[in-house]
């Protein structure tokens, strides 16, 4: 009950580093990126130890190391890294500038594992993923295939991971995740009026959105697509689909940090550092949003409504 | 030795055992809590260190009333009284109160100045109202040691 006291004590003295508001009005007001560069180092201070989510990462694993529950927030991670080792052994490529970091698995070894096809040395939850995306990616030579296993198998994976923890906030987080994603999926394969068979093995379905129906709107074309989404909950994402991919994208990302919100109010056990990590990855990617938005000149109106929810 | 002094003893003994173990977890939880805190930002030492020392109470009133109930039997001070087996009872029930409120209100208070130290980490300048929280625990503490002083003061050796 009184779990991870220290790494969550620790986790809230770090919270105040963390952008608010405020500093992102100021940083998108920033005239450059030196300034923007000079407005993040006051804020966070010099040396800081947070900046990039491979250090966010360390700092919870220093905190919390035997905390398996935190492990399901880096899936996403491991069978994005699988996709890459994948594809880049296939393309004979070196994988290295695909993979996304932290990541569960060594990825020296996770390369060695995929040569030797030695599955039994990856992580249960991936072997199956691995063998079958390996069969499927020599027999038919299309990535497309093959990357659309492997999403479908990560959610599946993080559902599982999440229902055998038994905990609510983990199994929230990955429903959330797979209903976004599956809304994704249905909403671009209905835009490129993919076959159903194809449809079928993208779509993973939840207990929120039920495969089948999502399939079955998917086929009966994008209207019938949105009227679907538009009598489930996710109604109102629906509407930001209508309107544009990127606000979509951003309700994505807000359903995940409003979760995280909630999370944070707890004062013991591994929620607080899973909220954490969210909120670190929001951050940075609101940063990477406005450092590519100043680059590209784009308006202020612009960079507001794709900047994602905080946590502080 | 009688047996009633046997009691009183264990009486005694309990008092200062269960309100320690109690204090011993509580301090050690918001302590773990405080080290979280002060490896990211050392400067709230102070601040934590108070909330830290809440649920140690509970350890010095077990004592209190163990050193009383001794002085009470005069083991402490005096002679030995011949105490029959219903006076030692009478003071290993006296004794009970804070040994056992004195467990449970420090583990809780500990539980509760933990979390109190997650406000100070986040807004230091609402330090207050994680010791007044913490603090409301310690009632149920202070009114078992009264019940436990006034039982044995009021037992007639």
């Amino acid at each position: 009950m009184t779990k991870y006291a220290k790494a969550v004590a620790a986790i809230k003295a770090m919270e105040n580093y963390l952008l608010t508001y405020s500093d992102i009005e100021q940083l998108i007001n920033a005239s450059g990126k030196a300034e923007m560069e000079s407005i993040i180092a006051s804020k966070k201070g010099n040396g800081n130890e947070t900046d990039t989510l491979e250090n966010v990462w360390s700092t919870l694993m220093d905190y919390a190391p035997e905390c398996e529950e935190l492990k399901i927030l880096l899936y996403k991670n491991d069978f994005h890294n699988l996709k890459a080792a994948l594809k880049s052994m296939i393309a004979g490529r070196e994988p290295d500038n695909y993979y996304i970091k932290p990541s569960n698995l060594n990825l020296d070894e996770l390369k060695d594992i995929l040569s030797s096809k030695d599955y039994g040395r990856l992580p249960e939850y991936m072997r199956e993923t691995a063998e079958n995306a390996y069969k499927l990616i020599t027999k038919t030579l299309d990535g497309q295939l093959a990357d659309s296993l492997i999403d479908c198998d990560t959610l599946k994976a993080m559902q599982k991971a999440a229902e055998k923890t038994g905990n609510s906030f983990m199994i929230r987080y990955a429903l959330l995740n797979t209903v976004c994603a599956d809304i994704k999926t249905a909403y671009r394969c209905c835009k490129m009026k993919k076959s159903v068979n194809f449809t079928e093995n993208a779509i993973c379905g939840s207990s929120e959105i039920e495969k089948d129906a999502l399939v079955r709107a998917v086929t009966g074309g994008m209207e019938t697509l949105i009227s679907y989404l538009e009598n489930s909950s996710y109604g109102d994402a629906a509407g930001l689909l209508e309107k544009s991919a990127a606000q979509f994208e951003k309700w994505c990302d807000d359903v995940i940090t409003e979760l995280a919100e909630q999370a944070r109010m707890q004062s013991f056990g591994f929620e607080p550092l899973a909220a954490y990590y969210i909120a670190a990855e929001a951050e940075i990617k609101n940063l990477r949003i406005l450092s590519i938005c100043k680059e590209f000149g784009a308006d202020r109106e612009t960079v507001t409504e794709r900047m994602r929810k905080l946590y502080v | 030795m009688t047996n009633g002094m046997v009691f009183a003893l264990i009486g005694a003994a309990l008092a200062a055992l269960m309100a320690g173990i109690g204090s011993a977890k509580g301090v050690g939880l918001v302590g773990e809590a405080a080290a979280g805190v002060v490896s990211v930002d050392p400067s709230k030492f102070s601040k934590v260190l108070i909330l830290q020392l809440l649920p140690g109470t509970q350890g010095l009133y077990g004592l209190l009333t163990a050193i009383i109930l001794l002085s009470r039997v005069g083991i402490i001070g005096g002679t030995p009284a011949e105490l029959t087996t219903a006076q030692g009872l009478a003071f290993l029930a006296a004794a009970c109160p804070i040994a056992i409120v004195g467990l449970i209100s420090a583990i809780f208070q500990g539980k509760t100045a933990a979390a109190g130290v997650g406000i100070t980490a986040k807004k230091p300048e609402h330090n207050g109202k994680g010791i007044i929280m913490a603090a409301m625990v310690e009632t149920y503490a202070i009114l078992a040691l009264l019940i436990s002083i006034l039982m044995i003061y009021n037992i007639a050796v």
